[in-house]
């Protein structure tokens, strides 16, 4: 399987606090993988270093081939952050016309891919809104939309479930599907264990670290668990079979 | 009421400042600053400005010896503590001098003021001045009245008064005689301009990265370079308008003065204003929320205003806070923008304050980009 983003021993510090402790992870083409963790694991840490937004300490960062950071990837990427960042004066249009140039879209093509991923998060008809008169909800199907305006071929998607309905939680993960069968590669984290079961893969992060990294049903099956809570916590005690080949 | 709530309010608020060191410093810190200096600014404690003396009069042989009041006049502007004397001898000299600002003024004791004066006829003397700079000016002008009822007392033959010696003000750089408005209207512009282009900077890139925009920006394919350029171009267009705005006002309805071209004064507002932008990226990063930026202004602003030359003359300060003065991007726009419009001064005339904005521009811009770059962890 061809390898989307490779990071080999990967160490980035903020003062005495290691937030990423010597992390190893691949991520394929085209699938979709969870990034599994409590708080503080560094899972939104982990995602800025694969979006090029950090230096890191020690390892290696390859997305696509290239080391990052580096611009011309940056361009195939799409992040959505934790908080909707978004200009509160602006339209949605305008925020997604204004982040598709950016992205070196020209002003034609960014308008027309503007109604094109309103449409595809369901949000057609909130276009001209100024964003600081959205609800928390459709902010963030805006927020996911200037993810996506221009294209990516990878998306890196922090906690886009926080604080969401349960309804709107499923749109978005159908969003999320139908963006991977166009040939999207997905990385997203939760802290919420079951969400983890949608994705293809789910990488279990704790203190800076992978602790394993599978589909949810090896994960089960090699903690003999039922939840990927209990999952979890098997491998954060070490008490998971095969827990050592889990960090491949 | 339930004054157990009352005090719940109050006390989380002394607390929450007693946590916010910044503010605590600054309540006590900020009128502490203005007030040493209103106080040093308003007292009579201040450096004498430098003028010319030239003396073409030679005076008048009586039976009591030779009579010059040149020589009385120079004795008391002598003991006037606001102004310097320094002997020149031909007018030419000194008016090389008052246009390059080596010197504030010169004044001119004409050939046979005493002859004319004793004899009842009436003089005049000369007073020659740049013309751009109403603040040595008055100076020289309140030294000259003080100086000159002494004169007239002294005079043989009896209290004639002084009406009889009038003084002749001539502007080397000025054609119209200059009003209040249009010595305030350069400061008025690059006063609103900086504090304007500053508030608006810092304020809506604190806003980028509070409202995680940055981050997006950041992860985006965009250069440090290009979010600055469009940083500088979006303010500009607004810096502009209201410069326009200000301009227009002064102009057409205070009849503010501007004999020099309106292209150099955008020239100079923009060239400051490069700079500004940059100073609020740079001062963003250094601030929490909104009340921190505004906290900057009476540190970054309050200065400048008094110590830039822009209401007491830099003349008169002490050499410390003119030097201080000079790196003060107010004191050269302002300066700039007199010469401009008051005294119709060219390009050339202003090169020097040109380039001290130049340098505060780079200057900033080289911090700007550090910001940005620090910005990226």
């Amino acid at each position: 399987m061809e390898t989307a983003i490779a990071l080999s021993g990967v160490v980035k510090t903020f003062g005495n606090v290691r937030a990423l402790d010597g992390l190893d992870l691949n991520v394929n083409r085209h699938e979709i993988l969870g990034l599994l963790g409590p708080n503080g694991s560094g899972k939104t840490t982990l995602i800025r270093v694969i979006a090029g937004l950090l230096k890191t300490n020690a390892g290696e960062v390859r997305v696509l081939g290239s080391r990052m950071p580096n611009r011309r990837i940056a361009a195939k990427m799409g992040y959505m952050t934790q908080l909707a960042a978004l200009y509160e004066d602006l339209t949605v249009r305008d925020n997604l016309v204004f982040f598709g140039r950016l992205y070196g879209l020209p002003k034609a093509e960014a308008r027309k891919r503007a109604e094109e991923v309103t449409g595809l998060v369901s949000l057609r008809d909130k276009l001209d809104v100024p964003v600081r008169f959205l609800s928390g909800g459709t902010r963030q199907r805006a927020n996911l939309a200037a993810a996506l305006v221009h294209g990516p071929e990878i998306l890196l998607l922090d906690e886009p479930t926080v604080g969401v309905d349960p309804k709107l939680r499923r749109g978005l993960w159908e969003h999320l599907y139908r963006l991977n069968a166009e040939g999207a590669t997905i990385i997203v984290s939760t802290h919420i264990m079951d969400e983890a079961e949608r994705c293809h893969r789910v990488a279990m992060i704790e203190q800076g670290k992978v602790i394993a990294v599978d589909a949810s049903v090896e994960l089960l099956a090699r903690t003999g668990t039922a939840n990927m809570e209990d999952a979890f916590l098997a491998f954060s005690e070490g008490k998971a079979a095969g827990a050592e080949e889990g960090m491949r | 009421m339930n004054m157990g709530r009352v005090f719940a309010i109050a006390g989380r608020i002394v607390t929450q400042f007693r946590r916010d060191k910044r503010t605590l410093g600054l309540i006590v810190l900020v009128p502490l600053l203005v007030m040493a200096l209103m106080g040093y600014l308003i007292s009579d404690d201040k450096e004498p400005i430098k003028a010319a003396f030239i003396q073409l009069d030679q005076g008048m042989e009586s039976p009591l010896g030779r009579i010059s009041l040149g020589d009385q006049l120079y004795r008391e502007l002598g003991k006037q503590k606001g102004l310097t004397l320094v002997t020149y001898h031909t007018v030419a000299e000194a008016e090389k001098d008052v246009r390059h600002g080596k010197i504030q003024g010169a004044i001119l004791i004409p050939a046979g003021l005493t002859n004319h004066l004793l004899s009842q006829e009436g003089g005049e003397l000369s007073l020659i001045v740049k013309g751009t700079d109403q603040g040595t000016e008055r100076i020289i002008q309140m030294s000259l009245a003080k100086a000159l009822p002494v004169l007239a007392r002294n005079k043989p033959g009896g209290a004639a008064g002084q009406s009889q010696i009038g003084i002749k003000i001539t502007a080397l750089l000025v054609k119209k005689s200059l009003t209040n408005i249009d010595y305030y209207a350069p400061v008025l512009i690059v006063g609103f301009a900086f504090f304007l282009i500053f508030l608006l900077t810092s304020i809506s890139f604190l806003r980028e990265r509070s409202s995680g925009t940055m981050e997006r920006l950041s992860a985006s394919p965009v250069t440090r370079v290009e979010v600055m350029l469009g940083y500088l171009l979006g303010f500009l267009v607004f810096a502009l308008i209201q410069t326009l705005v200000v301009l227009g006002y002064a102009v057409w309805v205070l009849h503010a003065e501007v004999a020099g071209s309106i292209l150099l004064v955008l020239a100079v507002l923009t060239l400051m204003v490069i700079g500004v932008v940059n100073l609020g990226i740079t001062l963003s990063f250094l601030a929490r929320n909104e009340l921190q930026v505004i906290q900057f202004i009476p540190i970054i602003i309050v200065p400048q205003i008094f110590l830039g030359g822009l209401i007491w003359p830099l003349e008169t300060l002490h050499p410390a806070f003119r030097y201080l003065a000079q790196f003060f991007p107010i004191t050269h726009a302002v300066a700039a923008l007199r010469e401009i419009m008051l005294g119709g001064a060219g390009f050339a005339d202003i090169q020097g304050r040109f380039y001290a904005l130049l340098a505060f521009a780079v200057l900033m811009i080289l911090f700007g980009a550090g910001t940005l770059r620090k910005q990226q962890g």
